[in-house]
C-alpha cells in the first residue's frame, strides 16, 4: 500500500531558531498519527508546515492523490490552495480560528461545498443536515450564528465544516485543547467514530498523551524541533525508550 | 494661483481662475493615467485596476471616481448627461453637470439618447444604450468580496485563483434567513465568465441591463481607487443557486405618472396617513413618454 501523506527530512527555521528539524512522517490511508511533545517542542511548527500554513525552509511533503503523486512545496499557488480547500483539512485548537463567526452554522458548513462548484441550495441543505447529525450538532441550530454556540459546540461545527467535502487528509492541532475534560471526551469520542466510519488519515498533535493513545495508531514524540521516537502508539507509550518520553509518559496523572 | 493675484477686481478675479481650469478639470497626465488603467480594465472585464485616485474639488463618496472617469473620457464634442439615482434634477446630479459645464464648456443634455458620455449613480437608464455610448458609474465599494473577507491581499488572491465560493456563501444565507435571495441592490455578477464584479449599487432590476450591452460600460471608485469595466457585447451573470435562479424583481405597480409597468419605481409617500404612490425612477423616461403620448 502507498502511503498517502509522506514527510521528508523537513526543516523550518525562524531566523537561527529551530522551528523543527529532520521531520519525517508517513501517513497511511486510514492511519492516525500523533505528534506529542511539551510547548515549545514544535508540534505547531511542523503540523502548519505540512498542511500549507507555514512553507517550510527544505524537505520534500508528498501527497498521494489517487492519480499521482504530488510533491506538495512544488506545484503552483493555485494547486495548492486547491488542494487545501478540498483534499487537506485543518482543524485548529481554536474553532473560531477555522469558522466564519458571523455567517451561520449552515454556511460555514456550505462553504467547501460551493467552493468546489455546488451550486443547488436544496441539495447543499441537505449534506449541511447529515453533516449536524453526524457531528451531534441539534438541527434546529442551523441558522444560529456560531458566536450563540458552547465551545465544544463550536469544535464539532469546526470538524463539519472541514470534514464536509471527504478531504483525504486531516491535520489536527489540540482539537480538545480548551474544553473540560467531560467535553473533551465527547469531541474524542466523536472524532474516534468518524476516523473509523470514513477511514480518515489523520495528522493530530496534542500535548495530553490521553487523547494521542485513544486516536492515534503512530506516534511522533517531539523535544526541541526534533523527532527523539516514534513508532507504534501502545509500543512506545508502554515501552518509552527516550529519557524524555519515559519522562512524558511518568507524568501523566494518574486518578 | 501668481495669475489670479494680478486682479484687482475680485470678479475679475474669479473669472480668470475659472478659465485656468484644464479642459473638465484633470491635468493631462493624470488623464493620462487614469486611460491607461481604463484601457487595462477593458481589456480584463471586471479586474478591479488600481489607479492614483485625485482629490477632487468634492467630498469622497459624492461620485469622485465616476468624475474622473467621466473627465478622462470626455472630448470637445462630447455630450454629457448625469443621472443620480436615475434622476436628472437631483443635487448631485446638476452639481455634477454643472461641474462639467464649467470647467469643460461642454454641451449637457437629459435625453439618454443624445448623450454620449452618461455618468450614472445607483442606476442603469430605462433606455437602451447604443454602440459609441459610455456609461459611467459612481462606485462607493469596488470589491464584491470585502464585506465577507476583509484582507485585501486575501480577496486579490482569491480573484487571482477564481475562489468564489464564499460569494455564494452570502447568497446562502440570504435564502436561509429569508427564503429568497434578499439582496437588492450592488448584486454580485460574474462578467465575461471569469471576475466577480460588484456593479455599484445599482438595483438587481438593472443587472440584466449590463450583459451584452452596446456601449462601454466604466466603474470609478475615487475613495478605494479603482477602476474597472465591461467592454461592450460582453457577457454578465448574476450570481445564483440552481433551485434559486435570479430574478430581477419587480414592484406590481405603475408609474402613476406615465403609466409605464416596465419601468423601475421609486415609491413616495404622499401624505401623513400612509397613502403612497410609485413612479418612474429614471425621470428622462417618464418625461419621454409623457411627451409622446
Amino acid at each position: 500500500m502507498q502511503p498517502i501523506l509522506s514527510v521528508q527530512n523537513l526543516n523550518k527555521y525562524y531566523g537561527n531558531q529551530v522551528g523543527c528539524k529532520n521531520m519525517n512522517l508517513t501517513l497511511y490511508p486510514g492511519e492516525v498519527v500523533g505528534v506529542v511533545g511539551e510547548s515549545g517542542s514544535g508540534k505547531t511548527t511542523f503540523i502548519n508546515s505540512i498542511s500549507g500554513n507555514l512553507i517550510p525552509d527544505s524537505g520534500k511533503i508528498l501527497i498521494e492523490t489517487g492519480n499521482e503523486t504530488i510533491d506538495f512545496l512544488e506545484i503552483s499557488e493555485s494547486l495548492k490552495r486547491l488542494l487545501i480547500r478540498t483534499e487537506l483539512a485543518f482543524v485548529h485548537q481554536n474553532p473560531r480560528d477555522g469558522l466564519r463567526l458571523d455567517v451561520s452554522a449552515g454556511g460555514n458548513i456550505s462553504e467547501r461545498l460551493m467552493s468546489i462548484g455546488q451550486r443547488n441550495y436544496g441539495k447543499i441543505r441537505q449534506t449541511i443536515f447529515k453533516w449536524l447529525d453526524k457531528v451531534e450538532i441539534d438541527k434546529s441550530r442551523v441558522d444560529d450564528f456560531p458566536r450563540t454556540f458552547s465551545g465544544g459546540m463550536l469544535q464539532r461545527l469546526q470538524i463539519a465544516k472541514n470534514l464536509v467535502t471527504s478531504p483525504k487528509i486531516i491535520f489536527m492541532d489540540e482539537p480538545t485543547g480548551g474544553l473540560d475534560v467531560s467535553v473533551q471526551a465527547k469531541i474524542l469520542d466523536l472524532l474516534r467514530k468518524l476516523v473509523r466510519e470514513l477511514n480518515l488519515s489523520v495528522v493530530i498533535v496534542s500535548h495530553d498523551l490521553a487523547v494521542i493513545r485513544l486516536l492515534a495508531d503512530k506516534i511522533i514524540v517531539m523535544k526541541n524541533g526534533e523527532a527523539v521516537e516514534s513508532g507504534l502508539c501502545d509500543q512506545v507509550l508502554d515501552d518509552p525508550q527516550h529519557s524524555y518520553t519515559q519522562l512524558l509518559v511518568s507524568s501523566v496523572l494518574q486518578v | 494661483m501668481n495669475n489670479v493675484l494680478k486682479f484687482k477686481n475680485k470678479k475679475n478675479a474669479v473669472a480668470a481662475q475659472d478659465e485656468i481650469y484644464n479642459f473638465a478639470y484633470l491635468d493631462e497626465n493624470t488623464k493620462r493615467m487614469i486611460r491607461r488603467a481604463l484601457i487595462k480594465a477593458l481589456c480584463i472585464p471586471g479586474y478591479q485596476v488600481p489607479f492614483s485616485s485625485r482629490e477632487m474639488p468634492m467630498p469622497y463618496g459624492w461620485g469622485t471616481g465616476g468624475v474622473q472617469v467621466t473627465s478622462s473620457c470626455l472630448t470637445t464634442e462630447d455630450v454629457i448627461k448625469v443621472i443620480d439615482q436615475g434622476a436628472d434634477d437631483t443635487t448631485n446630479a446638476v452639481s455634477i453637470r454643472n461641474f462639467f459645464k464649467k470647467t469643460a464648456n461642454i454641451e449637457t443634455t437629459e435625453k439618454t439618447s443624445q448623450a454620449s458620455i452618461i455618468q450614472t449613480r445607483h442606476r442603469i437608464p430605462e433606455e437602451k444604450l447604443k454602440e459609441k455610448q459610455i456609461l459611467v458609474y459612481q462606485v462607493p465599494i469596488p470589491e464584491p468580496l470585502a464585506f465577507l473577507e476583509p484582507r485585501y491581499q486575501e480577496t486579490k488572491k482569491m480573484h487571482a485563483l477564481s475562489e468564489y465560493g464564499i460569494m455564494h456563501v452570502k447568497l446562502y444565507e440570504d435564502i436561509t434567513k429569508n427564503g429568497h435571495i434578499e439582496t437588492a441592490y450592488a448584486y454580485p455578477v460574474k462578467t465575461n465568465g471569469r471576475y466577480i464584479m460588484d456593479p455599484s449599487p445599482i438595483p438587481k432590476f438593472d443587472n440584466p441591463k449590463m450583459d451584452n450591452n452596446p456601449a462601454i460600460q466604466l466603474f470609478g471608485a475615487g475613495r478605494e481607487q479603482r477602476i474597472y469595466a465591461i467592454p461592450p457585447y460582453t457577457e454578465v451573470t448574476s450570481l445564483d443557486f440552481e433551485d434559486y435562479p435570479f430574478d430581477p424583481s419587480k414592484a406590481p405597480y405603475k408609474c402613476s405618472i406615465c403609466g409605464s409597468n416596465e419601468s423601475f419605481l421609486d415609491e413616495i409617500i404622499t401624505d401623513d396617513e400612509g397613502n403612497r404612490s410609485f413612479i418612474c425612477s429614471d425621470t428622462n423616461y417618464c418625461n419621454q413618454r409623457m411627451e409622446n403620448n
